[in-house]
This record gives C-alpha cells, structure tokens and sequence, in this order.
C-alpha cells in the first residue's frame, strides 16, 4: 500500500526531457513508483491538468532565524520550494558563543533587516555549537534545510573581537579548519564568505579581514566533504567579480569543490557585466572549475520616502538639495508653501506625471491603508492635485514616512535576461529569502520564472525551467536524492498549475515576532506540496505535516 | 583646433540605477586616456556625497570630473545577502 498516489499528472520529471502523462507513487518518504501506477494507496491526489514536479530548490536564502520558529519558512514552501539553503554570505546562527551573540545579532539586523525581537522573543537560545543549532531547527521543520555555515562566525568564534580587526595567525587558521569539520560532520553543506558586507556599525563582517591563506585553508578542509563555497564579491564592478571568479576557479581545482557566488543581475547602465562575466565563468568551466554564477529572476525596484535622501531625486537639484537636509530644515522646507511651489514646477508642466506617475504607495509605515498599493497619479487625481505635490502633501501628512516604490528600474529586460537564466551555466537562485525584510519581499522568485520566462517570452521551456531548479541545483550542491522524480528519491513533490503559476502582489504582512513587518508575495497557481512523502501545503494551506529534515 | 586627451580618467556621464538592496545608486561612466569606458556604481549615499563633493545640481554636471573625485568613496559602506 502506498503512502500517496498522485494520479493523472502530467510529469515533470526534473531531468529536463519531455513531459509525460503519469502518476507517482509515495511510499516511506521515498517515490516508489513514476509513470503508469497501480495499486492502493492511503491517499490519492487527483493531479489532472496540473504538473508534478519536484519540489524546488532555493539554494540562497536566510532563513535560518526565522526556521527557529516557522519550519516552513513561510511563504517559501508555498511557492512550492521544499528545500532552502539558509546561512549564507558568511552569516549563520551557528557555531557561536554565548558571549558573541550580541555581535552577531547586529550584523543580522543590518543585513538582513531583522526586528531586534525576532532574537529575544521568538526562541530559546540553547545551543553555542552547529550540532546544537540543527537540533533546534530539526524539531518543526516542515521544509527541508541544508545549511551553510558562515565564515564570518567561525573567525567569530576563534578570534573574538580580532576577527574583525586583523588577519588570522597559523594557529587560528588550523582552529577555523577544525571547527568547519566539526560543522560539516554536523550536516553544514557548505562555507559561506563575503567580500562586501557590513556590520550595523559600518564595519566590514568578519569574514572580509581574512587573507587568502584563510580560505585556501578553509577550502581544503571543504575538499575533505567535497562541499560547497558561496561567496558574495565586489558584484558592483565586473572586473572585481572576475577576480573573484579566477579565485574561486583555483580553489575548486585545488581543492576539488564546488563554488558559487552572487549576486550577478543585470542593468542597461552596465550592459557588458553579466556578458563578461559569464564569459570568465565559462573559460573557468572550460579548465575543470566548478564556479557557478547565481541569478535572480525577479526584476530589481527602488524603493524610497522622503525621511532618507535617495538618488531617485537626482535629477532634481533643488529636490536633492533639500531633502539631504536634516530632519528638522527639511520639514520646514517642505512645509514653505514658496519652496514647495518652486519643487514642484521643477517637475515641468506635467506637475511629475511622467516621472512619478507610476509610482506605488507601499504598505507596512505609515502610509493610510487605503493607499497602499495606489499609484501617485491615481491618488493625485483624486487630491486634484499633480503628482509631485501629492508626494510632498502625502509625505507631510505621515511623517515623511510613506515608502513609494519605482518598479522594475534593475534586471529588468527580460529578453536579455531570459537567455541569461537558460545559459547552461547559469544557477537560478539569489533569492534571499528570509532577507531585507522591509525592503522587499524576496519570495516567489519560482513562480515569476515560470510566469514571466516560461509562459510569457518562451525563453525557457517548462521542463528546462524545473530542472533548472530542482535537478541541476541538487546536482551542484550534492544533495543527495533529491531534485528529481525517480524511483527511490526523497519524495519533495509540487503539483502546480502550469497557466497560473505566479508570484502574487507584494503586500506587507505582519507575521514577524514582535509584529515586526515584512514584505510578502503569496503563491498562485500551486495545488500541493509534498515535503518527504508529507502533505505540507495543500488547497491554499498548510497542514501539520513536520516531515522536513535537514538533507545533506 | 585639436584639444588634448585627458592623462586620467575623466567621468563621462552618470545615471541612476537599481541597487541589490532596493535602493537608488549612481552608476557613473568613466573614459580612460586610452578611451576605454568603464561604469562605476556607487550607492546612494556615495552617489549624494560624490554630487556634493562636485558641486554637481544635476547628475549631467559630474561630466568632465576627475576620477579622483570618486576617491573619497573608497570605502563602500553597503550590504547585501
């Protein structure tokens, strides 16, 4: 008898061949049985007119506070993701010492836009070592986790305070080896670094005073497990990526591993960065490197309000001259009926309609409710006023804080950006789950490839667009037995509408420990989730399924 | 008349760009002695910072600057994940 039998399904295998009408069979947590399938079965999930897939893989997340408290991840494994990488850009919850959490939870909050509350309210801090954490995640997991452990917070660990002042000695570099072992014995899949990050204080993370012996010698410890490096690099300059790129290409020969590194997206300022870039990655793949680039699918948006200068008013001097004033002056100015005459006719005799027509009002501060998802030129009209005046007014009557967002302004070209993602090299991810929680929401970045890339411009095939995210991900990060529907595979299933499937609206959501907001895309399109053999998401919510494990 | 080249890079133009992290950044064009062209981002604050250091009202006043304008900058306070 079987667990589950999905029936009528048309079956994306993760392999990328054709698709094939078919049913899939779950027994123990495991596929018993893919194509035309007989027998009994506990449950059966009707799939027809809908695909079964694999579940998809997130391979760049930060999830890993959040897990603490939601072993969902949610909405991660609504969207259909039932695995996450968590601990990346060398920041992870583990191994850490008592004495250093402070330290830690300030770099969280700056770069990942963590309430202070989500590290005092949410959870029981009661491990130090990486062990410890697994074990306290592994109790309500309803998602699979393979997790990275962070550079910054091994060299934490070893050196103290030092690890963010100087480079490491011979001795403390073999005391970061061992305790990386120690963390890959624990079931870390891998050692994340970063090159660009900072703490809340300004300061570079630890993980960037590191030399090169460092992470040659971290990387050898990786090559005793065969496991991953993922690295942040200079992504704002090619040239520095490509540096990087030539880097990580000597350690994965060297050492024999994998590496990956991200962000890569792509602008019309700077055409030639992902071109050049990919054509590095390719010569380095052409040596017997293993340097994987890692892409977003969403489009990039600037977010804005008047309580911080942006360079989205650059254009405009007056605008800009005023708005870098301090707090005080600057509401003045704002509330100067002249001066606010004076910035708005710098707008033209459209008043802004073509510069900030389109803006959206974003939700989650003080903008009213009923606003909240508008464009200013719509709620212009109905001020009878024009668009920039309606900025200023709508900015004034909340306290300057009502965030407007600038749509698709980054990575946004999908006829160029469509061929990136289907290049043979090229590892969809960069998600950032999890991260930059009141900035943007960093969900449904698989629904949106196959809405935006599949469906819409062709530029992948549906079966290349699963295995893009299932198959070939477990492929590169060597999780065994997942990212494909075969025969004795965990049983990580999506059945999704292939017409709907989508990212839904951003909306802010207010699920974060100490009511702390978040901007959140809901799913649209996915029928059911299967985590393990487990029905975890199913008709538009979750179950009680805890069947997720860490799956390395 | 014949003007002579620049013996150092010299910013050509400036625009404004996405960042990572959802916020405006400059990228600005910079053409070298040997006419290369090679875009510089910076974020936000960098970007106002390198306006002010200019005296620059609009992006379009940063053409003919001096790369060395940028050094200030040479610390790059951002974050991403």
């Amino acid at each position: 008898m079987y667990d589950v039998l999905i029936t009528n399904g048309r079956i994306v295998d993760g392999s990328g061949e054709p698709a094939y009408a078919g049913d899939v069979a779950v027994a123990n947590g495991k596929i018993a049985a893919v194509g035309k399938v007989d027998g009994p079965a506990r449950q059966t999930l009707d799939a027809r007119g809908q695909v079964v897939a694999p579940g998809f893989i997130d391979p760049h997340t930060h999830f890993d506070v959040q897990l603490l408290w939601d072993g969902a991840a949610r909405p991660a494994l609504e969207h259909g993701v039932t695995c996450v990488v968590p601990g990346n850009c060398s920041l992870s919850l583990a191994p850490l010492k008592a004495a250093d959490r402070p330290a830690l939870i300030g770099m969280f909050q700056q770069i990942e836009e963590m309430p202070p509350e989500a590290f005092t309210q949410a959870f029981d801090w009661t491990w130090e070592d990486f062990k410890g954490y697994r074990d306290a995640i592994e109790k309500g997991l309803s998602i699979n986790v393979a997790p990275l452990v962070g550079h910054s917070v091994i060299r934490l660990w070893v050196m103290g305070p030092a690890s963010q002042e100087r480079a490491s000695t011979p001795d403390e570099i073999v005391r970061m080896q061992d305790l990386l072992r120690e963390c890959l014995q624990a079931g870390a899949v891998g050692l994340s670094t970063s090159f660009v990050d900072m703490d809340e204080h300004g300061r570079p993370v630890p993980s960037r005073y590191a030399q090169f012996e460092e992470l040659d010698a971290l990387s050898a410890v990786l090559g005793e497990f065969g496991r991953m490096l993922q690295i942040v690099p200079e992504f704002y300059d090619t040239d520095l990526t490509i540096a990087r790129i030539d880097q990580l290409a000597e350690l994965s020969l060297k050492h024999g591993i994998p590496t990956t590194f991200s962000p890569v997206f792509d602008s019309t300022l700077t055409p030639n960065n992902v071109p050049r870039t990919l054509a590095r990655v390719e010569e380095q793949f052409a040596r017997g490197a293993r340097v994987w680039p890692q892409m977003q699918t969403r489009p990039i948006d600037i977010s804005f309000s008047l309580l911080r200068p942006s360079l989205f008013f650059a254009r405009l001097p007056r605008w800009v001259r005023i708005l870098r004033q301090p707090l005080e002056p600057r509401l003045a100015a704002l509330n100067d009926p002249e001066t606010v005459e004076k910035m708005v006719a710098d707008l033209g005799p459209d008043g802004g309609e073509m510069m900030m027509g389109a803006l959206v009002v974003r939700g989650g501060d003080a903008a009213p409710a009923a606003l909240v998802g508008r464009t200013l030129s719509d709620i212009a009209k109905d001020r009878g006023q024009v668009p920039a005046r309606a900025l200023i007014d709508l900015s004034l009557e909340n306290g300057l804080d009502v965030a407007f967002l600038a749509a698709s302004r980054g990575h946004e070209k999908t006829e160029r950006i469509g061929p990136m993602l289907n290049h043979p090299l090229v590892h969809i991810g960069a998600s950032d789950g999890g991260a930059h929680l009141a900035s943007f929401a960093t969900y449904g970045d698989t629904g949106y490839l196959f809405s935006e890339f599949v469906r819409k411009a062709g530029a992948l095939s549906l079966e290349q667009a699963v295995r893009k995210i299932t198959a070939e991900t477990a492929d590169i990060w060597g999780l065994k037995d997942r990212g494909r529907l075969a025969e004795g595979q965990a049983a990580d299933i999506v059945i999704f509408d292939p017409d709907t499937i989508d990212r839904g609206e951003e909306r802010p959501a207010f699920d974060m420990p100490g009511d702390g907001m978040r901007y959140v895309r809901d799913a649209a399109g996915i029928d059911t989730v299967l985590v393990n053999g487990q029905v975890a998401w199913r008709g538009g919510a979750y179950t009680d399924a805890r069947a997720g494990v860490v799956c390395v | 008349m014949t003007t002579d080249a620049p013996d150092e890079p010299v910013i050509v133009s400036a625009e404004i760009a996405a960042g990572h992290d959802g916020a405006a950044e400059l990228v600005v064009n910079l053409r070298h002695p040997n006419g290369a062209l090679e875009p510089v981002v910076m974020d936000g604050k960098l970007g106002l910072d390198l306006m002010q250091r200019c005296g620059a009202a609009t992006l379009d006043d940063l053409a003919g600057r001096s790369w060395r304008d940028i050094l200030g900058a040479s610390v790059r306070p951002c974050t991403t994940s």
